[in-house]
C-alpha cells in the first residue's frame, strides 16, 4: 500500500496547523487564571495593550461590545464572567505583531484574584462514596441510573460475591502537533483555519460558544497532525475570532506543549466499584458504581457516564443489574475525548475484575469470559439484539495463542487476556460527492486525514472496490465547510463506517447510471491512457462519449452519496436516570500480553503482545493492520506510564513529555495481529470501524499479565513500577 | 531573548572573557542541552553566550594507568570507544543510557558534571572510579577529587570564572551502574548505583544518585565490604546500609521509600555484577602473563 500522502508529507509538503499564514497576520497569546478556583476582583488590561507591538487585548468586557449576541446568548462563555473554574484557564487574549510581543504583554495581565476552596481529585468532592442524593450537589454534573432483574435477590443466593475497587489516572492524547488556528472576521462573516478532526461539529459548536449564525462562519480543516479525539470541540479557535474581530486582521493562535497539556480536554481520573454476584460458575448478578473526574465541565455530561457505565456492563451477558454513575466536577480542565473515550479504563476495571474472579473460582480466565460473552442473538444489558460478533471467535485464537505461549513461559513471566468491545459511530450522519471525470474519479468531502489514513486512502479504497477504477485514479478531495457537503468528522471510528458507506453509495449510483447509460446490467470502470472507460462484457466506451453536454461543462458525471445511519434503540425502562446508549454493531478485542515483573523492584517488561481483532472486512488489510499496532502502542503508554499528575492545589505537574512518559520504541514488544474476518459490521462490505478498538483492552491484559506472573493484583492504573512494587508489599 | 554568542578559542581566552562579565550576565554553552531549556524557561536571561566549542579539549587520552577525557567531548564519543565499554564497564553503562542518542551526540561530559544534578547519572560512576578533576581559571590550574567538585544541583565549588578541562580516571575498573526509570529511554533516574574495585587502598566504591542534596559516595556501605570477595551476608549488608544512611526525597517520579528500596536492591546487584566481571577478568590477565 502506498498512500498517497506519504511523499508529500515526508517532504514536508502538506500544511498542518502550526504553518497558518495570512498576510497581515497578527499572532496571539492567552493570559491564563494564576489560581485553579477563584474570583477575578480585578484585571487591567490597559498595560498590556500600551506595550509595544499590541493590537488587541480582549477580557470578559470585551465580549459584550465585540459579540453582543455572544454575551448574551452563547452556551458557553469565551472567557469566565463570574468564576474561575481551573488553573490555566484563559482568561484574556493579546493580539501583537510578532508570537513574542503577544506573549509579553499576556504575561504583563495580572489579575488580583480571590481564591475559592479547590476540589483537585474526586475524593476532594466526596470524601466518602457518595449516596443517590449527590444527584442533586452541584457539582454532580452527569447521573445515570439503570436497573434490571431482581438483583438484590442474585447477591442473597450467590455462591460468591466478587467485590473490587479500581482507580485510574487522567491520559492525555499528546498529538505531536499541538493545536493551532487562524481566525479572520471581515463584515459579519467570519473564517478560521484549524487543525481540526470535525470541521462542521466546529461550526456548530463555535456558532454557540460565540452567539453568531451558523451560516456566517466557514470552517475550513488544515491537515492534521495526529488527533485522538483531542482536536473536535472548539479549543483555540474561539479566542482567535475574538481577537480577529477587535484588530479588524487576521489572528494565529498556538501553544506550547506546556500549554497543550495544562488547557486539558482529556480523559481524567475515574473510581470504579464493581460487585459480581456468581451462582454455578456464571455471572448471575452485577453492580457497577463509577465516580468520574470530568473537571470544570459544566452540567449536561450523562453522556459521559453513559459510555462508561456500557463499558463496564462489557461484552457479556447480565442477568441482573443496577449500575449508578456520578460525574464530578472538579478545578481540573474539563475533560475531553480521547481514542476510545472512557474505554481503556473502565475495560481496565472491569477485565481486571472479570479475571480475578476467574482465578478465584480456579477456572481458566479465557474459558470463564467464553461461558458468558456475547454472540449474535443475544441481548445487550439495555435489551438490544446482539449482532454479528466476532469476540468469541477472538477468545478461542487467543486460547491457542496463549496456549503456545504458556509451554514455554520462563519463571516471572505471565501472560494475561483481556477483552474490550466498541460499536462503530454513525454520528450525525455523512455525505460525499463524487464527480466522475474523463480522467478520474473526485471524492470530495469535509473530513480530514488525521493520520490513519482512512480518509485519504480508506474512502478511495472503497470507490475502489465498488468501481473497479484503480486508486492512481481516485482523489480524495477536502472542502471547507462552505464547499464541501455535510460531514460528522473524524470520531467513534466512522470515518470507514459511516462516510465510507456514503462513498459506497456514490459509487454505487455512477455504476446504475452508467450502467443503464451503456445499456448493460454489469459494468465496471477502467482507466487506459489517461482515460476512464466503462466497460461492459467485451465492448468498452470511453466515458467521455457517455456524458452529456452540461456533464461534460462541468467537468464530468456528479452524484452524491448519503450516509444518515439507522435509528438504533435501547429499553428505556431500565434507565431511570440518564442516559444509555445503543451500538450500531458490535466490534470485538481480545488481547494477550506476556509480561516479566522483577519481583524486587516492580518494573516491569511487556516481553510480547498479541492482538485478536474483529473486524467485520478488512477493506485495506495491512491499513488495519497499523491501525491495531498504534492502537497497542498507544495503550502500553496508558497501561504503564502515561499519567497526568495533579498537586492538591490542582496544579499540572507533568506538563512536557519528559515526566508524561509516552512509550519509546524500546518500550514497544513485538505484537502479532490476527484479524477476524466474517462477523459483519455496519460499514461498506460489512468493514467495521477499527481505529479505536485496538487500545481498549491494553492496560486490562498487561494487569492481568502481571496478576499472572505475582499472584498479585493492581487496582489502579497506570502500572508504573513503584505502584506493583506497592501492590507487591515491597515498601 | 538574544544574547551575543561568543567563541573562544583558547582556554585563556575563555577565562579572561569570564573574569570579564559579572555572573548572570554570561553563561557558558558546551552541549546546550541544559542551557537551551534554562534560556526557553527564562531561567537564565545572558547578555552573552560563551560558547566552548572552539576549544581543544574533545579528546579521550589513554595512558598505562589513566584515561584523560577532554570536558567537551560528547558523551556518545565515550559511549562509542570500544576501550571505555571493555576497561571500564561501570562508565560505559551509565553513559550509554542517558536520553537519546542525539542527545547525547550534544550532551557533553563536563557539561553533565558542572551542571551538578543529583539525578546524573554519570557523576555516580566517577565518583566510584575516584575520578579527579583538572580546573582552569584566573589563577591557573588545579585538580580536584571530583566529590570536592559537587555541592548540590546547580552547585559546585567551580569559581565564576572557572571551568573543567577535563577529568581523569584509572584506566580500567571492574565497575558497574545500575539505574531504575519508568521508562528506558529519555527518562530521568529515579536512582542510580555505581559500585567498582580498584587494587590500591579501601577497595570498594559505593555512589548512589537520585540521593539529596547531591550524588554521594557510601562509605558507611563501603566500609562493610573489607575484602576483594566478599559473602553473600556483606554485600546484603552493604546495600542495607546504603538504603539506610542515604538521604531521599518525594517527588513526581518517585516517593522517597520506593527510592530506599530501589538503592537496597541495585547495590546489591551492582557488587554482584562487578564481583563477576572481577572474576572475568581475572583469567585473562593469568593468560597475558
Amino acid at each position: 500500500m502506498t498512500r498517497s500522502d506519504a511523499a508529500p508529507k515526508a517532504r514536508g509538503g502538506v500544511g498542518y496547523g502550526m504553518d497558518l499564514e495570512a498576510p497581515g497576520m497578527l499572532w496571539a497569546a492567552l493570559v491564563r487564571a494564576p489560581v485553579p478556583h477563584g474570583r477575578i476582583v480585578r484585571m487591567e488590561l490597559g498595560p498590556a495593550r500600551r506595550m509595544p507591538g499590541v493590537v488587541a487585548v480582549v477580557g470578559p468586557d470585551e465580549i459584550r461590545t465585540l459579540l453582543p449576541k455572544g454575551a448574551l446568548e452563547a452556551e458557553r462563555p469565551v472567557f469566565p464572567l463570574d468564576e474561575i473554574r481551573y488553573r490555566g484557564e484563559p482568561i484574556a487574549a493579546v493580539a501583537a505583531e510578532t508570537l513574542e510581543q503577544a506573549r509579553h504583554a499576556a504575561a504583563a495581565v495580572v489579575p488580583v484574584v480571590e481564591s475559592l476552596r479547590t476540589d483537585a481529585r474526586i475524593e476532594d468532592v466526596f470524601p466518602e462514596w457518595p449516596s443517590a442524593a449527590a444527584a442533586k450537589d452541584p457539582r454532580v454534573v452527569g447521573h445515570v441510573h439503570a436497573r434490571h432483574g431482581d438483583v438484590e435477590a442474585r447477591f442473597r443466593s450467590a455462591d460468591l460475591v466478587h467485590s473490587e475497587t479500581y482507580h485510574t489516572s487522567g491520559v492525555h492524547q499528546v498529538a505531536l502537533e499541538p493545536h493551532a488556528c487562524l481566525g479572520e472576521a471581515r463584515g459579519g462573516k467570519f473564517r478560521v483555519r484549524t487543525s481540526t478532526q470535525t470541521p462542521f461539529g466546529l461550526r456548530e459548536d463555535l456558532a454557540s460558544i460565540l452567539g453568531i449564525f451558523e451560516s456566517s462562519l466557514v470552517v475550513e480543516g488544515t491537515w492534521v497532525g495526529g488527533g485522538f479525539g483531542g482536536k473536535g470541540a472548539a479549543f483555540l479557535e474561539p479566542y482567535a475570532l475574538l481577537l480577529a474581530v477587535a484588530s479588524r486582521r487576521p489572528v494565529k493562535l498556538s501553544v506550547t506543549y506546556a500549554e497543550e497539556f495544562e488547557l486539558g480536554r482529556t480523559t481524567l481520573p475515574s473510581i470504579i466499584r464493581l460487585d459480581t454476584a456468581v451462582r454455578g460458575g456464571k455471572i448471575v448478578g452485577r453492580r457497577v458504581r463509577l465516580l468520574l473526574d470530568t473537571g470544570a465541565s459544566l452540567p449536561g455530561r450523562d453522556f459521559a457516564v453513559g459510555y462508561s457505565i456500557g463499558f463496564l456492563l462489557g461484552p457479556y451477558r447480565t442477568e441482573t443489574y443496577e449500575i449508578e454513575g456520578f460525574a464530578v466536577q472538579t478545578n481540573k480542565p474539563p475533560f475531553g475525548p480521547h481514542r476510545a473515550p472512557f474505554a481503556p479504563q473502565s475495560v481496565f476495571a472491569l477485565e481486571s475484575h472479570i479475571d480475578g474472579l476467574a482465578r478465584r473460582l480456579g477456572v481458566d480466565p479465557i474459558e470463564f469470559r467464553l461461558r458468558q460473552v456475547w454472540r449474535e442473538g443475544d441481548r445487550t444489558a439495555y435489551d438490544q439484539p446482539v449482532g454479528p460478533f466476532g469476540l468469541e471467535a477472538g477468545l478461542k485464537a487467543a486460547a491457542r495463542t496463549a496456549g503456545a505461549w504458556r509451554t514455554r513461559l520462563p519463571a516471572g513471566h505471565g501472560i494475561g487476556v483481556a477483552c474490550g468491545f466498541w460499536s462503530t459511530s454513525v454520528g450525525a450522519g455523512g455525505e460525499a460527492r463524487l464527480s466522475l471525470r474523463p480522467d478520474g474519479l473526485v471524492i470530495l468531502q469535509g473530513e480530514r486525514e488525521i493520520g490513519n489514513g482512512s480518509v485519504v486512502h480508506g474512502l478511495a479504497v472503497v470507490a475502489e472496490r465498488v468501481l473497479g477504477l484503480s486508486l492512481a485514479a481516485i482523489r480524495v478531495d477536502y472542502g471547507d465547510t462552505a464547499t464541501a457537503p455535510f460531514d460528522s468528522g473524524v470520531f467513534g471510528s466512522r470515518t470507514l463506517g459511516a462516510l465510507g458507506q456514503a462513498v459506497e453509495r456514490g459509487a454505487r449510483s455512477l455504476v446504475t447510471i452508467l450502467a443503464k447509460r451503456v445499456g448493460a446490467s454489469e459494468i465496471h470502470l477502467e482507466i487506459k491512457s489517461g482515460q476512464v472507460l466503462v466497460v461492459a462484457g467485451r465492448r468498452r466506451h470511453k466515458l467521455v462519449d457517455l456524458l452529456t453536454p452540461t456533464e461534460r461543462a462541468e467537468g464530468g458525471l456528479v452524484v452524491e452519496g448519503k450516509f444518515y445511519g439507522p435509528e438504533r434503540e435501547v429499553d428505556a425502562s431500565r434507565v431511570l436516570a440518564g442516559s444509555v446508549y445503543p451500538y450500531q454493531d458490535f466490534t470485538g478485542a481480545v488481547h494477550l500480553a506476556e509480561v516479566e515483573v522483577d519481583r524486587e523492584t516492580g518494573h516491569l517488561r511487556v516481553v510480547r503482545y498479541a492482538a485478536f481483532q474483529d473486524v467485520g472486512t478488512a477493506v485495506d488489510p495491512s491499513a488495519v493492520q497499523g491501525q491495531v499496532e498504534g492502537g497497542v502502542v498507544m495503550g502500553l503508554g496508558a497501561a504503564l506510564s502515561e499519567e497526568m499528575l495533579w498537586t492538591p492545589e490542582a496544579r499540572l505537574a507533568n506538563p512536557g513529555l519528559l515526566d508524561y512518559r509516552l512509550p519509546r520504541l524500546r518500550d514497544v514488544p513485538p505484537i502479532h495481529v490476527e484479524l477476524i474476518e466474517g462477523f459483519a459490521g455496519a460499514g461498506p462490505f460489512g468493514a467495521k470501524g477499527v481505529g479505536e478498538p485496538p487500545i481498549i483492552p491494553v492496560p486490562a491484559a498487561v494487569a492481568n499479565a502481571v496478576a499472572d506472573a505475582t499472584g498479585t493484583r493492581v487496582f489502579e492504573m497506570p502500572l508504573t513500577p513503584e505502584r506493583v512494587a506497592r501492590a507487591l508489599k515491597l515498601l | 531573548m538574544s544574547f551575543q554568542l561568543v567563541h573562544p578559542s583558547t582556554p585563556a581566552e575563555a577565562v579572561r572573557l569570564l573574569s570579564g562579565s559579572a555572573t548572570g550576565d554570561i553563561a557558558v554553552l558546551s552541549g546546550g542541552t541544559d542551557l537551551l531549556l534554562d534560556l526557553d524557561n527564562a531561567r537564565l536571561a545572558p547578555k552573552r553566550v560563551l560558547s566552548l566549542r572552539k576549544l581543544p579539549w574533545r579528546y579521550l587520552r589513554w595512558s598505562a594507568d589513566s584515561l584523560v577525557i577532554g570536558s567537551t567531548t560528547p558523551l556518545r564519543a565515550v559511549e562509542n570507544d570500544g576501550e571505555v565499554r571493555r576497561r571500564l564497564p561501570g562508565l560505559w553503562e551509565a553513559i550509554r543510557d542517558v536520553g537519546s542518542p542525539a542527545l547525547r551526540s550534544r550532551a557533553t561530559l563536563g557539561g553533565n558534571l558542572g551542571r551538578g544534578s543529583p539525578a546524573s547519572d554519570l557523576i555516580p560512576i566517577l565518583l566510584a572510579l575516584d575520578a579527579r578533576v583538572r580546573v582552569v581559571g584566573p589563577g591557573g590550574v588545579r585538580e580536584l577529587p571530583v566529590d570536592l567538585l559537587l555541592q548540590g544541583s546547580r552547585r559546585t565549588t567551580l569559581g565564576p570564572a572557572e571551568l573543567i578541562e577535563s577529568v581523569t580516571l584509572p584506566a580500567s575498573a571492574p565497575s558497574t551502574y545500575l539505574w531504575q526509570r519508568v521508562q528506558p529511554v529519555n527518562d530521568i533516574s529515579q536512582v542510580g548505583v555505581a559500585t567498582a574495585f580498584v587494587p590500591q587502598g579501601p577497595h570498594w566504591r559505593i555512589a548512589l544518585g537520585g540521593v539529596q542534596p547531591r550524588a554521594r559516595r557510601m562509605s558507611e556501605a563501603e566500609g562493610v565490604l573489607p575484602s576483594a570477595r566478599p559473602s553473600h551476608f556483606e554485600v546484603e549488608l552493604a546495600a542495607q546500609e546504603a538504603a539506610r544512611r542515604a538521604e531521599f526525597v518525594s517527588d513526581k517520579r518517585a516517593t522517597e521509600s520506593y527510592r530506599r528500596r530501589l538503592v537496597a536492591v541495585l547495590v546489591r546487584r551492582a557488587i554482584q555484577t562487578t564481583l563477576e566481571r572481577m572474576s572475568k577478568a581475572t583469567p585473562s590477565r593469568k593468560a597475558k602473563r
